[in-house]
């Protein structure tokens, strides 16, 4: 349950040509990730060269009766373990990156490292960066349907390219994203040359602000994105906990494949708050807080889904909160589309 | 594995994940808030459950049985499968976001 004790790991996805392997190349120079294990999927044109690398090639055992998400990865699974026997050997490493291929779902890496049985208690999932290329992010969000996965799946978004990129592009881009995850941090990259807290979650409060900076409405009038839609509330009073479990957890079994997204920052009436991270069927164990981060104390929840109606979801989080005798004040209530 | 049933327990649900992790737990300690916590939801999931003709009992704080008006019966360990056994009572998921339900839920 204790994070401490175990190994973070770093997931970086990206379509093909987005900039993966550029960017972790500069980083992992760095002398603050010498100790940083890679597991790579494939090999592009430009070579990672680290000591600490292992290739692997996808094999996804589909387990009887689970959906697109719910996918054990056996190489990221027999990898892992034998990274774990390496480190209780004799190299010694402190985190690890997993380099996708641009095709993949994340979501299956987070439910191997999640669910395995031995994995959960040595790994935990920090951080989850999708690299876009700036100059043809538009073109692959439009003609690659996992990029849009990618991109609903992420914490931080790496814009690539922005140097030959020019500005009202790159703002185009910007705009398609924020539209598609609101609760998303984008760091403009020029070079793979990036900060190494670039690969470290930070805490999750800047990422919800910032969703929330942005009142203005946005319509989307691009069809390719149409079904990805986002809603996010905020309440002022707490929120009983197992009322909020027990709704949550019926609506992901029902629905959790079209919910892409959940992200929240909850005050059930204790000391802190509890931080809530989910993609699809899989919820990160919650993170209770010990005290409120800076600024006042209000939960957020959003929620990106797909074909789902937003409404659908309030009015039922409403009626469930209400019939549960837990009523919530709705303060605000944002959506995209 | 629990010792009653023989079930063995691979994952602690995010449900069930204590707010209180430290390293050091004494035997008993949190017996009684585990066991407020456990009957306070069994007590709303069968406020839901009873729109399906279902009923839950937390049974010795160590489980849950889920019944049906025909005697049906299964053990329950935790919110994760609490939803796919009644999926596989019923013949279909509950779904919170279907408006019959909610209907009812608001008229009552």
């Amino acid at each position: 349950m204790n994070n401490i004790y175990k190994t973070p790991i770093t997931v970086v996805t990206g379509c093909l040509g987005s900039g993966k392997t550029t960017l972790l190349r500069k980083l992992l120079k760095k002398p603050e990730l010498e100790k940083t294990a890679v597991i790579v999927n494939e090999f592009g044109q430009v070579g990672l060269d680290h000591h600490l690398l292992r290739k692997t090639d996808e094999t996804t055992i589909l387990l009887k009766g689970g959906c697109i998400c719910c996918n054990n990865r056996e190489d990221l699974e027999n990898e892992l373990k034998s990274l774990l026997n390496l480190d209780q050997k004799q190299e010694k490493f402190n985190r690890v990156i997993i380099e996708t291929t641009g095709m993949a779902d994340p979501a299956p890496i987070l439910f191997t490292v999640l669910t395995n049985p031995i994995l959960q208690h040595h790994f935990y999932i920090e951080c989850v960066i999708t690299t876009v290329d700036a100059k043809n992010g538009l073109l692959h969000i439009k003609n690659n349907p996992e990029l849009l996965k990618q991109v609903t799946v992420a914490d931080k978004i790496i814009l690539t390219k922005t140097d030959i990129t020019p500005p009202n592009q790159k703002e185009g881009v910007i705009e398609q994203l924020r539209i598609i995850n609101p609760a998303v941090d984008i760091i403009e990259v020029v070079n793979g040359d990036a900060d190494v807290g670039i690969i470290e979650a930070n805490s999750n409060r800047p990422s919800i602000d910032s969703m929330f900076e942005k009142k203005d409405k946005k319509i989307n009038k691009n069809h390719y994105s149409s079904d990805i839609q986002s809603i996010s509330f905020t309440f002022n009073k707490p929120l009983d906990w197992t009322a909020f479990g027990l709704w949550l957890s019926a609506l992901l079994h029902a629905n959790g494949e079209n919910i892409m997204r959940v992200k929240g920052l909850l005050d059930v009436g204790e000391k802190g708050p509890i931080v809530l991270n989910g993609v699809q069927h899989i919820i990160h164990p919650p993170d209770h807080l010990n005290e409120w981060p800076e600024g006042e104390k209000q939960s957020h929840l959003i929620f990106i889904l797909r074909v789902i109606d937003p409404d659908s979801i309030y009015k039922s989080l409403k009626t469930f909160q209400n019939f549960l005798g837990s009523d919530f004040e709705l303060l605000e209530l944002n959506k995209a589309l | 594995m629990c010792v009653l049933c023989g079930e063995f327990v691979m994952q602690v649900h995010w449900t069930d994940q204590a707010s209180d992790d430290s390293s050091q737990v004494i035997v008993g300690d949190q017996q009684r808030d585990r066991q407020r916590t456990r009957i306070h939801r069994t007590t709303l999931c069968n406020e839901i459950l009873r729109f399906y003709q279902l009923t839950l009992e937390e049974w010795n704080g160590s489980k849950f049985i889920l019944r049906d008006p025909k005697g049906n019966q299964e053990i329950v360990h935790d919110l994760g499968t609490l939803w796919y056994t009644a999926e596989k009572i019923l013949g279909y998921a509950i779904d919170p976001l279907d408006p019959y339900l909610l209907q009812k839920l608001q008229n009552k």
